[in-house]
């Protein structure tokens, strides 16, 4: 793994215009950054990040089968009493999963170790599955990379496949909170690819669900929602107005009730209580409980909702650092031993997995300045090469 | 290889929109406003419009917009167009819908058309419109219809209310991505 400078693209503004990236420099801040690019080997990608993601997947399988069965456990992670049933019929039915972004500390030898599971409402989809893949045919094309090399990088492919293959049943609803250009082209993204899949599909803000008389939800137009891709998170689905129709509403959503458990951080302390010592994870436990035996040294505390870095703070021999403030902290926190970001040229690079349908389907590289990764963080693509 | 062997979008972007901006495929159909009507055209029998007729009327409470008054309903479909559906709200309250305007003969005609009632807006009371408030023309006959309007139209329910989600990314101001 190597941070190299590379030229940008003379014509890249464009390229991004035509294929409808419209949040790549968000209020003149560089979001995307192709003056440089990340390069791994393949036995970087496949042995360190593809398989141990895939393995994570099914680890974090367990905790949903452990979780669905203690109410002790559904507790502690701040899920409301009147969804476990809910969630727990959710896991038991099957409900499918569509995606889902792991995060990792990795800097190119040793076991990469997970941060966070992004379960419920990952974004940074499009630019990681449409404008770096095109970034890389343009830049070999051009002359910027060399001719043969590679991207880690199908998620285009499993998606439609994966929407092929889900059981949907009629129109394909996709809804996003309004005011964000990031979240609405993602959703815009995720609807291109249902297309492809040949379902038919009604894009809408999420604040313009409606409900009806009987307890169903309705789009735009009165028509029931019989399937909903939401890029809204669960915990904020379950505590708003209409939370409390979703139980009985026949509406199937997309990620299914059983990822809150997932997206939650308290779910990596129970991994870590599950599977300790894992390789790919970082030693991790409740605040209110007691610290694992014999672990010195930095700690990380993180709220189990928080977003974006906020309410994330390091905990340092001599200083304390934190992430943006927000208005996490109230549903408990988590306290994760440090593993601070590796630094190349003074940029931190945290290297996101993306998995579809289970599977591993592609990488994303967030940098930023500091050691906590926040929205201010730019996309710098990656490729494989030796 | 590690990627995507091709990318293509349909939807998004300027490269997609000349793809979208293709004439949409049409098929064979029929208009009409009475059953009588259409007896009246050629090589149609009775039995035939009789029979679409009432497969039209039957979905006609279902897939017919609801309304909560008379007059938002009239608002939008013209004084005296309303009628009460069979549905009442959670609070024991009316539910209104438009009067059925004619039907759409889709099946009968061998193309891809779902046969399916029709109404008229108050605005534009010339136009055919689906329940789904996609036009399909105001030709009394036969005629052809874009595919994609004359497909089967959505059920409709009655909204009692919208906003119940979405407090949490206002409050916020986070997105709701991550």
């Amino acid at each position: 793994m190597e941070r190299v400078a590379v030229p940008e693209r003379q014509n890249w503004q464009q390229v991004a215009a035509e294929h409808g990236f419209t949040f790549h420099t968000p209020d003149g801040e560089r979001y995307w950054d192709e003056t440089h690019a990340y390069r791994f080997t393949l036995r970087q990608i496949e042995e360190d990040l593809e398989s141990p993601a895939e393995e994570l997947e099914q680890m974090c399988f367990n905790v949903v089968e452990r979780a669905v069965a203690d109410e002790s456990l559904l507790r502690r992670l701040a899920i409301p009493e009147p969804f476990w049933d809910y969630v727990a019929a959710s896991w038991r039915n099957r409900e499918r999963n569509l995606y889902g972004r792991m995060d990792f500390r990795y800097d190119g030898s040793g076991p990469a170790k997970l941060y966070e599971y992004n379960a419920d409402t990952p974004t940074s989809l499009y630019e990681t599955a449409i404008f770096q893949w095109i970034w890389l045919e343009q830049a070999m094309e051009q002359g910027i990379l060399p001719a043969g090399a590679d991207q880690f990088n199908s998620l285009h492919e499993k998606l439609i496949d994966a929407f092929r293959r889900f059981g949907i049943d009629g129109v394909l609803h996709l809804a996003c909170a309004r005011e964000s250009d990031e979240d609405l082209g993602t959703i815009e993204y995720l609807e291109d690819c249902a297309r492809q899949a040949g379902l038919p599909t009604r894009r809408m803000f999420i604040e313009e669900i409606g409900l009806s008389g009987e307890g169903c939800f309705t789009d735009p137009d009165d028509a029931e929602v019989h399937w909903l891709f939401k890029l809204y998170p669960w915990e904020w689905l379950m505590e708003e107005e209409f939370g409390a129709w979703i139980p009985g509403s026949r509406t199937r959503f997309i990620e299914p009730g059983w990822k809150a458990i997932l997206s939650n951080k308290g779910m990596m302390a129970v991994l870590w209580e599950m599977f300790e010592g894992h390789p790919n994870l970082l030693p991790t436990w409740f605040e209110d409980d007691a610290s694992p035996e014999g672990l010195a040294g930095q700690q990380v505390r993180k709220p189990l909702l928080s977003r974006e870095g906020a309410n994330i703070t390091i905990l340092g021999q001599d200083r304390t650092v934190s992430g943006p403030d927000g208005s996490y902290g109230a549903e408990g926190f988590i306290r994760q031993a440090a593993a601070p970001l590796p630094s190349f040229g003074g940029r931190r690079p945290m290297c996101g997995v993306w998995l579809v349908a289970s599977e591993a389907a592609g990488m994303c590289i967030r940098e930023d300045a500091g050691p906590i990764t926040t929205d201010d963080a730019c996309f710098v693509p990656h490729f494989i090469g030796e | 290889m590690k990627r995507s062997g091709r990318i293509a979008l349909v939807m998004m972007g300027t490269s997609a929109l000349a793809l979208a901006a293709c004439e949409e495929p049409r098929t064979e159909a029929a208009l009409f406003e009475t059953v009588e009507q259409c007896v009246a055209e050629e090589g149609l029998t009775a039995q035939h419009c009789y029979q679409e007729f009432e497969t039209a009327k039957a979905q006609h409470a279902e897939v017919a917009p609801k309304y909560m008054s008379r007059a938002d309903c009239e608002a939008d479909f013209g004084n005296g167009n309303c009628e009460t559906a069979p549905y009442r709200t959670s609070a024991g309250g009316h539910v209104f819908m438009p009067f059925m305007a004619g039907f759409l003969m889709g099946q009968m005609m061998g193309g891809r058309a779902h046969t399916q009632p029709l109404y008229r807006s108050g605005d534009d009371r010339k136009t055919f419109r689906t329940a789904d408030n996609r036009p399909v023309g105001n030709t009394v006959g036969r005629t052809t219809v874009s595919q994609r309007a004359a497909a089967r139209p959505a059920q409709k329910l009655y909204t009692q209310q919208r906003g119940g989600f979405g407090a949490r990314a206002r409050a916020a101001g986070y997105r709701a991505g991550a």
